[in-house]
């Protein structure tokens, strides 16, 4: 057997997929992506077929085929499942997908992370779904404005906001995966200028999240508090404000439009450069406008609360951001319309769909803008003008592109071909169904249809226009369902697709049609932006083995790990191999929230420490593993380290990542508080004294006491003094124990009661945080605290403690912050 | 293996100074000055009053934008001595495979981010010009 045959061998063993049932147990980045596509667009079907009825009952005047009460279920599901279950999973389901071939590395740094996403997504999903069957669903508009979602009975609410709030856990889980991967997993040579635009968006999009929806996950706290313990953190008859959660919804929800936009945007930013046989005209441009986006997308939530009566200065400052967005929006589409000119354009069917995605996007960015405008608000508000203004956004900007993404990828993804016809004629059908459906909602809404609303008298006029729309409506659907008929009708008589059919110069394409489960045959060295197109020899570089890591010596699972700026390597990361063990964390999850809906708290603990153990487990058996040697040669005479610590390595990064968006829901919860503070003359309320100062100081020390030591454990460790090390651990499990204590304290002895009033509720509010990030931290100590006896921890290999540090580097200064704040503001009133 | 620089480029002083935090300097800027604002404004309307004039945090707003645009100001002229600076110059693909013209990339990123946040503090100034009361 000759030397590249007997390296394939052993590539194709380490990566080879589990047979059988055990397939499922799978966690490589291919198989995961086409699951996690595949669970999008089945919810995705789901919301469209909710759509329909709504269409249906709307057709004619006074229709009474469904009764409001499910109407408010459809409408509130319909938004709910595009919203969470399609549009922002299926970023990270094609990110999962394509990302580490686009960036030429075997797998993203934590595959068995991505499982346990998509296990968490499809749990949180059909449970969802699902509620409508037994006429449980939500049913108070996708935004779940309180009073009416916190004073109405049944579980539709707790089952949106539990169920959502574990839906975006797989979120935060993708952001880390994917922030990671573009930043530590690149090719050798791809410095960041060379990085494909799809990486810079994607690398935007996921801080995106970490900012983003983690203010959603405080509101859904504070709002679960509310309903489950009577917290009135948005009644007004005691103090409360419905507008807190107004404010925490949309701090999520505009930019969570950006970023479901950004990376739809970004397929287009891969596609239309290979359609145009050129490079994208102005890359630099494209990465500036993704950033400026990126950042100028979180000065605009109050235009969806320019009806809420705030001072118009407020309006002001949000209008003028509104607008400012354009800018950079618009120079991403000038980027891509001048790519088309100057190029030599392919005319395919993805090429169809880029372009109808343009036309539509631009229709509602106009409408955008002028909805931007204050006063124009103030008319077009809940009409069914802003109905067409966000499907135009959307579906121009998301839903098209990601057809189009589709659309190019199958043949990545399958190896076969879609039908060029078949796509034609489904193009037409959508896009001239889309037009048809929602151009005659501009004019229903200016002639005075609110939305939400179930039916409406013949006398109004609404009849024709709403007829028209349900006729689109139909035709949409029908060009929708021959696209989908077409991805999964059979084809295995069908010829595989040629390699790189379409002729793109990115570095996704270089993999052999059908694909290998171990990706790329060797990681090559990249010069170029499109290194297909600029450098010749590149496949059969690839393919004689002559890049880095083409063999699997040791039969595991290996990715390299490069420089942030120049993709320098610096590590070979040893990944996840298929196991059960992130579907099993998933159900835990998912019971720990899926339970408290019916206020099962036995069950519910159960599910949680069933989690937790299963998290354990996880991390003992696969993580900060102690390799064999301490380097490992990667072909070329070069030799990078197995294992690496701190900001160095991907597992600090992760849990920096992580962090930050914890960090953002901290700080979610204490905008709460200083908001309750402007909307009170009196603050803390007359009549309402404690916690005092003298607990909170008592746990501010501690909690500093704590921090300390677990930072004095890192530092002993590495120095050797293992003994020592331990000891500090010991000395702050028993320090965050006793802070905990102390934080309790204070409200409990000054005797407030959470249901009295927003005041002690979000003292004790920010309480309960803390105290459930002393208890994960005081696990985390526990864990390096044990890996340190068993010798899986040394002073030479502490990867563990350095994570467990920069938790508590974080967590203690939230601590910190929350004793200071409940315990020092009051008296500087 | 190694990397080639295309184009016979010479290999010159890349420098540390651009990396990604500094990229994003002016848009955090931004940032900062947007949040100060509307805290700002929503705190005195609402301790103030909704017939309050806005004499003072008119003031205390355009302080501010000029703080946020000298800072932006100051991030620019650090950037303004990289070569190739310029946002219309004729090379600006930086597509060379060596770490000052990633550095050159970064720094051109960097500029235009300084302008679209420029443009952006501006924006968000110009109601507080026109309106005199918190109502």
């Amino acid at each position: 057997m000759t030397d590249t045959a007997a390296q394939e061998q052993r590539l194709a063993k380490a990566w080879a997929r589990p047979k059988g049932w055990a397939y499922f147990s799978d966690v490589n980045n291919s198989v995961i992506g086409i699951w996690y596509i595949s669970a999008a667009f089945a919810f995705m079907l789901f919301g469209g077929v909710l759509a329909l009825i709504i269409r249906t009952q709307l057709a004619v005047p006074n229709n009474n085929l469904v009764s409001a009460e499910t109407y408010n279920q459809l409408f509130t599901l319909h938004g709910t499942v595009m919203m969470f279950l399609f549009a922002v999973p299926i970023f990270e389901a094609v990110a999962i997908l394509i990302l580490p071939a686009m960036l030429g590395a075997r797998d993203l740094p934590f595959p068995r992370l991505s499982a346990f996403g998509f296990w968490c997504f499809l749990i949180g999903g059909v449970f969802v779904c699902g509620s409508i069957f037994f006429n449980a669903a939500p049913d108070a508009g996708w935004f779940m404005y309180p009073p009416l979602s916190t004073e109405q009975g049944g579980i539709g609410a707790d089952i949106w906001l539990l169920g959502l709030s574990f839906i975006e856990v797989a979120s935060i889980a993708a952001a880390v995966e994917l922030i990671v991967g573009v930043l530590k997993c690149r090719a050798p040579g791809m410095h960041i200028n060379l990085t494909p635009a799809y990486g810079w968006y994607v690398l935007v999009v996921g801080a995106m999240i970490l900012f983003a929806f983690p203010p959603l996950i405080a509101g859904d706290f504070l709002f679960e508090m509310e309903r489950a313990f009577d917290w009135p953190f948005f009644d007004v008859t005691r103090g409360g404000d419905p507008l807190l959660w107004q404010h925490l919804f949309w701090i999520f929800g505009h930019p969570e439009v950006y970023i479901i936009f950004l990376p739809s945007i970004a397929l287009l930013a891969m596609i239309i450069p290979t359609f145009a046989q050129r490079p994208l005209a102005g890359y630099s441009w494209i990465v500036l406008s993704a950033i400026g986006t990126g950042f100028l997308s979180f000065g605009l939530w109050v235009h969806h609360m320019f009806t809420t009566g705030l001072p118009s200065i407020s309006l002001g400052f949000f209008s003028a951001a509104s607008e400012a967005v354009a800018i950079p929006t618009g120079i991403q589409l000038f980027v891509f319309i001048a790519t088309v000119m100057l190029g030599n354009v392919v005319r395919t069917v993805p090429m169809l769909y880029c372009l109808g995605a343009l036309a539509t996007f631009i229709v509602g960015g106009l409408t955008g803008v002028m909805l931007a405008v204050a006063p124009f608000d103030f008319q077009a508000h809940d009409s069914y003008f802003v109905v067409a203004h966000l499907h135009y956004t959307l579906i121009g900007g998301m839903l098209f592109p990601v057809i189009a993404g589709v659309q190019y990828y199958y043949p990545f993804a399958t190896g076969k071909l879609l039908s060029r016809k078949l796509g034609i004629w489904s193009f037409w059908l959508s896009f001239i169904g889309f037009n048809v459906t929602f151009l005659p909602m501009h004019l229903t809404g200016l002639l005075g249809m609110p939305r939400r609303i179930f039916t409406y008298g013949a006398l109004r006029q609404w009849g024709d226009l709403n007829l028209l729309s349900t006729v689109g409506a139909f035709i949409f659907a029908a060009g929708f369902l021959l696209f989908v008929w077409d991805c999964v009708r059979p084809k295995s008589s069908e010829p595989n697709a040629p390699r790189n059919v379409w002729k793109a110069g990115t570095l996704e394409w270089a993999g052999k049609v059908p694909a290998d489960d171990w990706g790329l045959r060797s990681i090559p060295q990249i010069d170029s932006r499109y290194p297909i197109w600029d450098d010749k020899t590149l496949l059969a570089t690839i393919d004689e083995g002559k890049g880095l890591l083409a063999d699997a010596k040791e039969g595991r699972r290996e990715t390299l790990v490069t420089s942030v700026l120049d993709a320098e390597p610096t590590q070979v990361l040893r990944v996840g191999t298929p196991t059960w063990l992130p579907m099993l964390a998933a159900i835990g999850l998912g019971g720990a929230f899926i339970f408290p809906v019916w206020k099962l708290w036995w069950p519910t603990l159960g599910s949680a420490l069933f989690f937790l153990a299963v998290v354990l487990c996880w991390l003992w058996t696969g993580t900060a593993e102690i390799p064999e040697k301490q380097t490992k040669d990667i072909g070329d005479g070069r030799r990078v380290p197995l294992y690496v610590a701190g900001p160095q390595s991907t597992g600090w990064w992760a849990m920096f990542i992580t962090m930050t968006g914890d960090l953002t829901a901290f700080l979610a919860v204490l905008f709460g508080y200083f908001f309750f503070w402007t909307i009170h003359p009196d603050f803390p309320p007359i009549g309402i004294d404690g916690p005092g100062w003298q607990w909170p100081m008592v746990a501010a020390g501690l909690a500093v006491v704590t921090w300390m030591a677990t930072l004095g454990a890192r530092l002993t460790n590495a120095a050797g003094q293992v003994t020592l090390s331990r000891g500090l651990l010991v000395t702050g499990i028993i320090a965050a124990a006793l802070t905990g204590v102390a934080l309790m304290a204070g409200p409990w002895t000054t005797g407030l009661d959470p249901t009295a009033h927003s005041y002690p509720a979000i003292v004790w509010g920010l309480v309960v945080w803390i105290v459930l990030h002393l208890m994960a931290g005081m696990i985390m100590q526990a864990y390096a605290l044990a890996r340190s006896i068993f010798g899986k921890l040394t002073p030479r290999h502490d990867a563990d403690l350095w994570n467990v540090t920069l938790y508590w580097h974080f967590t203690g200064v939230c601590a910190l912050l929350t004793a200071l704040v409940i315990g020092g503001f009051p008296l500087l009133q | 293996m190694s990397a080639k620089p295309a184009h016979n480029e010479l290999e010159r002083e890349t420098g540390y100074g651009t990396d990604l935090w500094r990229v994003i300097a002016a848009p955090v800027v931004w940032a900062l000055h947007f949040l100060f604002c509307y805290v700002y404004g929503a705190v005195y309307c609402a301790k103030a009053g909704r017939d309050a004039p806005l004499d003072q945090p008119t003031i205390v707003v355009i302080v501010a934008s000029l703080v946020a645009l000298a800072l932006i100001g100051l991030s620019t002229l650090q950037i303004w001595r990289v070569r190739a600076r310029s946002l219309t110059d004729n090379d600006f693909e930086f597509e060379h495979n060596t770490p000052e013209e990633r550095h050159r990339f970064l720094s051109h990123v960097a500029l235009m981010l300084c302008v679209l946040s420029a443009v952006a503090v501006i924006y968000v100034t110009i109601p507080m010009l026109y309106l005199s009361t918190c109502r």
